[in-house]
């Protein structure tokens, strides 16, 4: 199936469905990671614009963006990054060492990231001193341009721009080489700590057909493994897409459903336990819980026009037909039918017994879903 | 001044990892491990390391953060390194040949403190733990004396303080037995057995142009400001008997001649120098292959 708009060999329609979900992917990256919201692209930008007052050029510059964009994915599968793993504070810290070697790996199997993308990624964290991780590089030993991605970083974390200065300038010659500390000062009086937003550069993308929704799964796989649910969003999707079928869904609102049963995953990304785990599927009680992993996975994919429209269908996914869901307690036909199958399909998956869902018609679900969801739950057995 | 050489190679043991457990290697040796950061990595990732150097003070390090699986240093112990303790006599003077050179006179009485204060330290491990992080320290000076306007002021044994007190973090165990010894190549290499061999050997007459924070903290650690790094490699195999481009040829030769036992093979090289690597590597190995992401850092990979 065609996950995104067709592009009829369009190489720029390509490469934009490509950057959105790989902005995509950073937001998820950020809040495996712990990051605050918007951090990914703020850091992106700030290095990016360190780069220009370094008269670094223009290839660079973008791969510096996308090692920006992308420097938390690593965090996705990361065992010290798993909300409510039972591990000591130090096995905690010694684990998230790996993030950025881990995210390395992934970028390098993104082909369409430019190549210097990955070991930016990999050396982000590393120090001039050689007390960074994971690779403990010291001295020149450390491109200058993942200092400014550590600068960056620095940067956005501290929150305040002349905080930011004062910890650079403390940490020249420890974390930063001094002459990086001197070009991030010079960059500070530049701009004043001002940084907007940096548009994703479009043209240093390579993407193959079809590398975006190939990309989207590879993620989906990933927060899967991450949450403890393994191949669960396949098997959704599968089902998801075979219901929707029978309902005559058209092709639009098809790939539309089919990337939503590929990123609501990622609303569940800090939580403790999988989401049907702790819940009963069917029970009124897990409700709260499912509305705010489903407007957590709408967050991450709102901005991006790509994924705009499944990410409404995932914010309606906890909604009931009966009116009595969350968020918005959307009653009978306001519930985007593609929402129900999602959230139908979620459950079914989830249940023990798949005829259990048919105690939930008309109330949980919509009445003309569960019966295609059936069928469909049968074709699949 | 010093000069701060900019550095023509690099390590990765991320990557190093990366192709370790392509080819299923659970061990590794390394007997030019120079500063032992990677091995380091290595073992916190599950693999039993042993490595082996000339230099002294690295493998001491290597006995702090490869070897030792459990011994950090607390603050009490840090306290005892870092200050002069009441009572006891020091020689103050030792390192008096540095100052003015490359040193302030505060700076060389701390070091002179710093030298007899980590012989007294309880076990190896916490010798070498102290060793890594007064070398950062050291480290620090002579970058703050190329940059005297971009580095903060730090109090010596602020300094040394929180850089031994950082050193807690890499102790790590792996239920492996690593361990370092202070050796030539062969007898490295002839010493131990592992899935692989690892070797980042140093350029020919590449102790002529050594970084002076490598021979200088030998150095101190010799407590001898007068030491030079030729001493140390005189007589051995890539040492003034391999000065020449045909007797540094067969000194790698006879290495990796050496390393037959071992099924992989991994040598780090540069790209100005891969030509002449390579060709050796392949004069003993059926199956060689390059892994360079970059100029500086490039690993010719060979199975039997």
């Amino acid at each position: 199936m065609t996950l995104f708009q067709d592009t009829a060999g369009d190489p720029r329609a390509q490469r934009a469905s490509l950057a959105d979900v790989l902005a995509w992917y950073g937001a998820v990256g950020d809040a495996a990671a712990g990051n605050p919201e918007g951090f990914a692209l703020r850091k992106a930008s700030v290095a990016v614009s360190l780069a220009e007052v370094a008269n670094v050029d223009d290839a660079d510059r973008d791969a510096l963006f996308f090692a920006g964009l992308l420097h938390a994915v690593g965090a996705i599968g990361n065992a010290g990054c798993r909300a409510g793993a039972d591990l000591s504070p130090r096995a905690v810290r010694t684990l998230r060492w790996d993030i950025p070697a881990q995210g390395a790996r992934i970028c390098a199997e993104i082909s369409a990231l430019p190549a210097a993308c990955a070991d930016l990624v990999r050396w982000q964290a590393e120090c001039w001193d050689g007390t960074g991780f994971p690779d403990q590089l010291r001295w020149n030993g450390i491109p200058p341009l993942a200092q400014y991605l550590a600068l960056a970083d620095a940067f956005v974390r501290a929150g305040d721009p002349d905080e930011a200065l004062t910890q650079v300038s403390m940490q020249s010659g420890r974390a930063f080489g001094p002459m990086h500390a001197r070009a991030f000062t010079m960059w500070y009086h530049l701009s004043g700590g001002e940084t907007e937003p940096r548009p994703v550069p479009l043209d240093a993308l390579t993407p193959t057909e079809g590398a975006a929704a190939a990309l989207l799964d590879a993620i989906a796989d990933r927060i899967d493994e991450h949450t403890g649910v393994a191949g669960r969003h396949r098997r959704i999707a599968a089902l998801a897409e075979n219901v929707a079928q029978r309902l005559g869904f058209d092709a639009t609102q098809l790939a539309a459903l089919a990337i939503a049963a590929r990123i609501f995953g990622a609303g569940e990304i800090a939580a403790e336990r999988p989401e049907g785990e702790e819940f009963d599927p069917l029970a009124r009680l897990g409700i709260e819980e499912r509305a705010r992993h489903a407007a957590l996975a709408a967050t991450f994919a709102r901005p991006h026009a790509a994924l705009r429209e499944a990410g409404e269908i995932v914010a309606a996914r906890a909604e009931w037909y009966d009116g009595t869901g969350k968020p918005r307690g959307l009653r009978h036909d306001a519930v985007p039918r593609a929402a129900s199958v999602l959230g139908a399909a979620i459950a079914y998956a989830a249940l023990d017994r798949a005829e259990r869902i048919e105690t939930a018609i008309g109330t949980q679900f919509d009445p003309h879903v569960v019966p295609a969801l059936l069928e469909a739950g049968r074709a699949h057995a | 001044m010093i000069d701060l050489p900019e550095r023509t190679r690099r390590i990765s043991p991320s990557r190093l990892h990366e192709i370790l457990l392509e080819h299923d290697a659970a061990s590794v040796v390394d007997p030019f491990m120079g500063l032992p950061t990677h091995l380091n990595y290595l073992k916190r990732h599950g693999i039993a390391v042993h490595g082996g150097d000339l230099l002294e003070w690295f493998v001491r390090v290597g006995e702090g953060i490869v070897v030792n699986d459990l011994t950090i240093l607390r603050d009490s112990e840090v306290a005892e390194i870092v200050e002069m303790l009441p009572g006891r006599i020091y020689s103050l003077d030792l390192f008096k040949a540095w100052e003015g050179v490359f040193f302030t006179e505060e700076q060389c009485v701390y070091l002179g403190v710093w030298y007899d204060n980590v012989r007294n330290l309880r076990s190896d491990g916490q010798t070498g733990l102290a060793i890594l992080g007064l070398w950062r320290a050291f480290c620090y000076w002579l970058q703050k004396a190329q940059s005297p306007d971009d580095m903060q002021d730090i109090p010596p044994s602020e300094l040394a303080w929180s850089y031994i007190r950082e050193t807690e973090q890499w102790v790590t165990a792996n239920v492996r037995r690593s361990t370092v010894r202070q050796a030539d190549v062969l007898a490295t290499i002839g010493a131990q057995q592992a899935d692989a061999l690892f070797l980042a050997p140093p350029a020919r007459n590449s102790f002529r142009s050594a970084d002076a924070r490598i021979w200088m903290w030998e150095a101190w650690w010799q407590g001898n400001p007068y030491f030079t790094i030729e001493h140390a490699y005189r007589d051995s195999l890539l040492g003034a008997r391999a000065s020449d481009p045909p007797a540094y040829a067969r000194a790698l030769a006879t290495i990796v001649a050496n390393a037959e036992n071992y099924p992989l093979l991994v040598v780090q090289t540069t790209e100005s120098r891969l030509n002449e690597i390579e060709g050796i590597v392949r004069n003993a190995r059926a199956d060689v292959r390059v892994v360079a992401p970059h100029p500086y850092e490039i690993y010719v990979v060979a199975t039997k």
